[in-house]
Formats: structure tokens, sequence, C-alpha cells
């Protein structure tokens, strides 16, 4: 039987930078990953994270992906792919079949880093084929290429139904509508802004009644359901789609660590049956941990600073750690991780009807029946500026723990001053109008204002991730943030850049009494 | 004579959806672990081992919750008080001549 | 619509193996090598990729990752194999999987 210091099951988020914080202590370290790949979602994550530099806010998944297997492979870490572990016993004894064999491991620590798995819900026609999880649409189109449908309905309004549902518009589907059958937008509302301003409809309080069709699902309909969640006849509404995503959550896969007798509780703000874990990832069982979403829904940010800690944990227990340095590094995670815990989307928080925010503003109810903060609602969180030249307007609405607009900022024009804190602008410092905290917005939520532009036109600068980047001179129309059109509108510059990471700026010249409302732009073709 | 003994007492309702497929791996419906309920089954263990729900290829990983959801709501008990099936080895299908194929040396 | 994507925003260029010929239920077919079959059949129209034993339903892709098992199709002679987690090989047999077999 192979010895290792440190087995880690699950080379995702959490796995990776568990193993790389062992490994960086001395310990002889191997993951093992039942995926070709490595990386576990993150490399269908293309959008860029949420956070502080010390989360790495403003850089995609993918990247960070890249950044860890580097990380890893640089400190000697043993990566075994196609390795799927069937079982975990108390004495840390691992099984894992490895191509047409079974193989023994002992680990004199173990961290089980499985991730969890998306929810299903059942439907007339949930089983015909176009009717998929977000996760496979994510991977169809993200990690292979492959467009999962033409027209897409998506049941899921938290963070995943309205990430993939952007991600699908970027792959050049069609969203016909995202539906939930929860009566508020459960996840950010800087994405469900995103994708509403585009022209997709949102449904709270729906859910799907049935899907229909042959060999592949033509259409689906849905209604609108009571505070039962029971549907109310009348309200229905069919869509023809070839394609159903549904993203109406995730569960942690804790099965191996129950199945090593680690203690499980059921905690439904957790998402379902976690493990019984210390601050440092520690479960009932000796010298086994936990990281990630196994031990808790959270965002990938979260894994993979309690995957560090864990990490630094085991090294802890095998007798390897100097306890200064430990104490520091766990110190600094933990700090880490507190910030990510914050703001209105806090884990403790989850579910809760917010009313304000922690500025005391009331928040949009638009946004969380709708999608998109209404025009009158957006006064209470923007102001129009009477001085010339350009203008960041933030229409950043909810505490959520990020900042980097702050940081890129080179004049600092942009205040945060908790984590979670909105934005707030420094009236005293003139903006250059470049852009940067526009590119920078991982909710893409800032636009850049010059409100006179001369023969009563106004510019705005809008964050734009779609091919074909439209081209100066092209003629089109601006959509406001429920996605209608507001009126004409020309591009008078469509910018790239290195610095702006793919999120390309397109700067549109609308009438000037329409700067406050023009948030998208649809081509024409050019004039 | 606790809240599940008492669904022996109850009759099973017949409902609209009740051939919407749950398990779809074993093509178990919703009829089908609901009218198990009402013949005794009343934990999740013996439901896999009754009507083969979450014992197909998939090892009951897509329909485990909602399986558990559907029979609290018919025995009428939250579905925290229902134990999950229980976690052993295989986690992931292995073919039997993997299985039989250990290799202790490596 | 061409179901590949040309080139994606953030991506860019899909990066793919050589392009290689298997045979979808007896026909001839097209796909990257190292892709999974699931991706390839999705790329060339395919939904359908296997009938339920007892219902004789058809399913297809629905988790894409290996975990839900209904994407089975019978390769090279052999059922049940996950097509979102199986690469593609040249001269691969791919069939529509009939409850547990391929007839």
């Amino acid at each position: 039987m192979k010895r290792y210091d440190l087995i880690v099951v699950g080379a995702g988020p959490a796995g990776l930078s568990a193993a790389i914080e062992g490994a960086k202590r001395g310990l002889k370290t191997v993951i093992f990953d039942e995926n070709e790949k490595p990386g576990g979602q993150l490399f269908k994550q293309i959008h860029k994270f949420f956070g502080s530099k010390e989360h790495r806010a403003k850089i995609r998944g993918f990247k960070i992906g890249e950044e860890l297997l580097a990380e890893a492979a640089g400190l000697g870490v043993e990566v075994v792919l196609n390795a799927a572990v069937i079982g975990l016993y108390q004495e840390k004894e691992v099984v894992v079949r490895i191509g047409e064999a079974v193989r023994h491991y002992k680990g004199d620590a173990v961290i089980v880093a499985t991730g969890a798995t998306e929810n299903a819900v059942y439907f007339e026609g949930w089983d015909l084929p176009g009717v998929i999880g977000a996760g496979a649409a994510q991977t169809m189109m993200n990690l292979h290429g492959v467009r999962p449908g033409e027209k897409v309905l998506m049941l899921g309004a938290g963070n995943v139904g309205l990430v993939v549902s952007f991600q699908l518009l970027q792959a050049g589907c069609e969203v016909v509508a995202v539906a939930d059958a929860a009566s508020a937008v459960g996840g950010y509302g800087v994405h469900a802004a995103k994708v509403a301003r585009t022209g997709v409809s949102f449904y709270l309080s729906h859910t799907i009644i049935k899907a229909e069709g042959g060999d592949r699902v033509n259409a689906v309909t849905i209604a609108e359901v009571d505070e039962r969640f029971q549907f109310i006849p009348g309200t229905e509404k069919r869509f023809e789609v070839d394609t159903v995503c549904l993203a109406v959550g995730l569960s942690p896969m804790c099965q191996l660590l129950k199945m090593a007798g680690c203690r499980v509780l059921e905690i439904p703000a957790k998402g379902g049956q976690v493990p019984l874990v210390g601050t440092r990832g520690e479960t009932s069982a000796d010298g086994i941990f936990a990281a990630g979403d196994v031990s808790g829904i959270e965002e990938a940010s979260s894994a993979m600073i309690e995957g560090r800690i864990a990490g630094i944990a085991a090294a802890e227990y095998l007798g390897y750690a100097v306890n200064a340095e430990l104490e520091a590094a766990i110190a600094e995670n933990e700090a880490a991780l507190s910030e990510l815990r914050q703001g209105m989307f806090a884990p403790g928080r989850r579910g809760d009807m917010v009313e304000f925010t922690d500025e005391g503003i009331h928040v949009s109810v638009s946004l969380l029946k709708k999608g998109y903060v209404n025009d009158e609602e957006i006064a209470r969180f923007t102001s129009a500026s009477e001085t010339p030249g350009f203008r960041p307007i933030i229409e950043c609405t909810q505490n959520i723990p990020c900042n980097p607009c702050r940081d890129v900022c080179p004049r600092n024009c942009i205040k945060v001053e908790s984590i979670t804190a909105l934005p707030r602008l420094n009236e005293y410092n003139a903006c250059s109008g470049c852009g940067l905290c526009v590119a920078s917005c991982p909710g893409q939520a800032i636009f850049l204002v010059n409100g006179d532009v001369g023969g009563g036109f106004a510019n705005v600068t809008l964050p734009y991730e779609f091919l074909p980047l439209p081209k100066e001179g092209d003629r089109g129309v601006a959509l406001g943030r429920d996605g209608q059109v507001v009126c004409e509108a020309w591009v008078s510059k469509a910018q790239i850049s290195s610095a702006f990471d793919k999120t390309n700026l397109l700067t549109i010249k609308v009438p000037a009494e329409m700067a406050g409302k023009a948030r998208f732009f649809k081509s024409k073709g050019a004039v | 004579m606790g809240a599940v003994e008492r669904i022996l007492e109850r009759e099973f309702v017949p409902a609209d959806d009740d051939g919407v497929v749950v398990c779809r791996c074993e093509e178990i419906t919703k009829g089908e672990i609901r009218r198990a309920v009402h013949d005794g089954i009343f934990t999740m263990t013996e439901m896999r081992r009754y009507l083969r729900a979450g014992m197909g290829l998939c090892q009951g990983q897509t329909c485990a919750k909602n399986v558990k959801a559907l029979m609290a709501r018919e025995l009428g008990v939250p579905p925290l008080e229902l134990e999950h099936a229980t976690a052993r080895s295989p986690m992931r299908p292995v073919e039997m001549y993997v299985l039989a194929n250990e290799e202790v040396a490596d | 619509m061409e179901k590949r994507i040309g080139e994606h925003p953030i991506l860019g260029k899909p990066q793919k193996g050589k392009l290689v010929t298997f045979t979808f239920d007896g026909a001839a077919a097209q796909g990257y090598e190292g892709e999974p079959i699931s991706a390839a059949l999705a790329a060339a129209g395919v939904s359908v990729h296997r009938y339920t034993a007892k219902a004789h339903k058809p399913r297809g892709i629905f988790c894409a990752i290996g975990r839900c098992t209904d994407c089975v199709m019978v390769v090279d002679g052999e059922v049940n194999v996950r097509a979102c987690v199986t690469p593609l090989r040249a001269g691969m047999d791919v069939k529509t999987q009939r409850g547990v077999s391929a007839v």
C-alpha cells in the first residue's frame, strides 16, 4: 500500500489550495480526481471573481485554475486524474479506481474536497433530451466549445442560474426567460442586471409545469406559483425552446466522509448533509479534514481559502508546521474568509429578505422581482452630476464583499469604505475616463457617462463581453436596464485592452437626456 | 402512534403527476414512490431495496434529495427527520472485473 | 445554427485535437479527438443517446460531467459507457443504447 503524508480527494479550488499549503510545508502530497482534467468547476467559470485582491478579485475563474495548477505543480504535488475515490475508511485508507484496477493508499492525513452536485427538480418531460443541468450547459460551451442549444429557458435565478444565463448569451444562444419559484432573485443583483439589460425576461414566483417534445424538448410551459408553491391555473406561459437549463441549487457531496465515520449533520442553509467541522476543517474523525463546498455551499473564492486553512491544519496535525508561522498563516486566511462571508449574501443570512442596504438605502424591489433596478429606484443609488466631463456611474446596489473598482482607479475617485460598502464617488477627484473601473467590476455595474459631448448628446461607456464587438460608427439602439429600447445610439468608440481582460469598453452616443437610461447596445450594423 | 405509523391508515390518493419519473436511472415514478410509502416503506434505505429508486447506475446522485422530500411529504414529517441512505463503497459505479482487479503493491 | 462556437468573447477559439472520423449508428461522423463523445454528437445535432429499458424514452446529456449516467451509449461494443466523459478517438464505434444493449 502506497503511503502519503497527505491525500487530497478532489482537484477543484479547495483541493488544489489544500494540497498547495500542505506541500509548501513539506508534506508528500497527492490529489485524486475522478475527472480527466483538474480544476473542478473553475475552468467553466469565465466571469471575473468578486472580492478583493486577497481573494483574487477581478480575475476570471479559469485563470485562477491555471494559477493554482501551476503553483501545485511547482511544489511537487502529484495530481492523479481519472482516479475515482470509491472508498474512504476510518484509518485513512483511500481506495481508488484508476484505469481498470482498484488501488489502496494510506494517508497520514486526508482532506476531502469533493465539492457539490447539482440538485434537480422533476416535472412532466424533465427527462427529455435538451433538459439539462446548468452545469452541463457550462461544461458544453465553456470547456468543449459546443452550444447546448439555440433557445434556452433557465430555471433558477440564484448565482448559478444568472451566471450561466449570461454565459449562454456570450456563447451566442438566446435565453428566452429566467424563471424561479422563489419570489425574489436569489443571486447577486448585478448578475441579474447584466442579463436583464440584454432583453431577457425574468419570471419570479414561477415554476415549470411541463416540457414537451419528441426526441428533444421543443417547448416548455411555466406558471405562477402562490406562496405555498402551488401553481395558479390560468397563469401558464409557453415558450418554444430547444433547451431547458436547471439551476436549482447544489448539494454537498459528503458521502465519503460519512462512510469514513465522520459525523454529518443535515443543515439546509449549507445545502444539505455536511460534515461537522471545526474552524480549520477538521472533522470528527482523527486526521480527516473537509474543505470547500463539501462542508457547505459557498463561492469558489471561499472554497480556496477553506482549502488553504485545511492544508495548513493538516500540516500542523502531522507536526510539519512551526507554530508561529502556522498561526499567522491561519489568521491571515481566516480574516480573508470572514471578509467574504459578510454582506447581504453572507452564509448566515441566506434566504433572508433584506429591505435596506447597510447604508440605510431601501433595496430595489424591481431588481429582486424583474432582475433590474428601475429608473425611479436607481436615483437612490446614483446621482446626476452637473460637472462636465466623464463620471463613473456605479449601479452597485447590494452589499457584496467586493472592491476592485476602488483599487484600480488611478485617481482615487472611488471609495469603498468597508469591503461590503456600496462604492461612493470622491467628488474632489476628477475622473480621467480611463475606464478601468468599468472593466474591472465583476458585476459589470459601472458605466462612464460624459453628459455633454455637444449637440445635445452624451457619451455612455459600458462593459461589453460579446462578439462581434461593434465598431466605431456602428448605428443601433440603446437598451435600458430593463432590456427595452430607449433610443437610437451610435458607437463612438470600442476599446480593447489587455488591462481590461476581455471586458471591452463600448462608448455609445445617445441623446443627453437618455444618458441615465442607456445601459446596453444592440447593433443595427455599420452605417 | 407516530406520524409515520399513521400513514398506513391513510388511503393513497392518486395525483395528476404520479406518472412523472423521479428516479431517472430506474424509471421510478412519483406515484410508485408515494404508493410505496403507503405500503410501509418509511426509510430511504428500504426504498432503495423495495423499488430500486436510487439504486441505478448513478447511485441516487440525481434523485436522492427529491425521493427524500417526496417520502417526507407523504409521511407528513419534515425531510430533516428522514435518514439518508447509507454511504458505502463503491462511491462510483465500478465494473465487477475492475473491483476484482485489486493492485495491492504499488 | 452552427453548434460549435467559432470564437468566444472570453475564451477565444476553442482548442481542439485533430478532426477524426468515427461511426455513429453505422454512419460516418466527425468530431475532434479527445473531446467527449457527447460533444461531438451535440455538435452534429444528435440529442438522443439512448432509449430507456422500461418506457423506451429518449435520454441525452443531463449533467455532462459523468455523474448522472443518463448519456450512456454503446461504445466499441461495451454498454453503459458515459459519453460525456469518454474521449473521442478515431474509428470509435458509437451506438445508441436501447435498454442495456445496442439492439
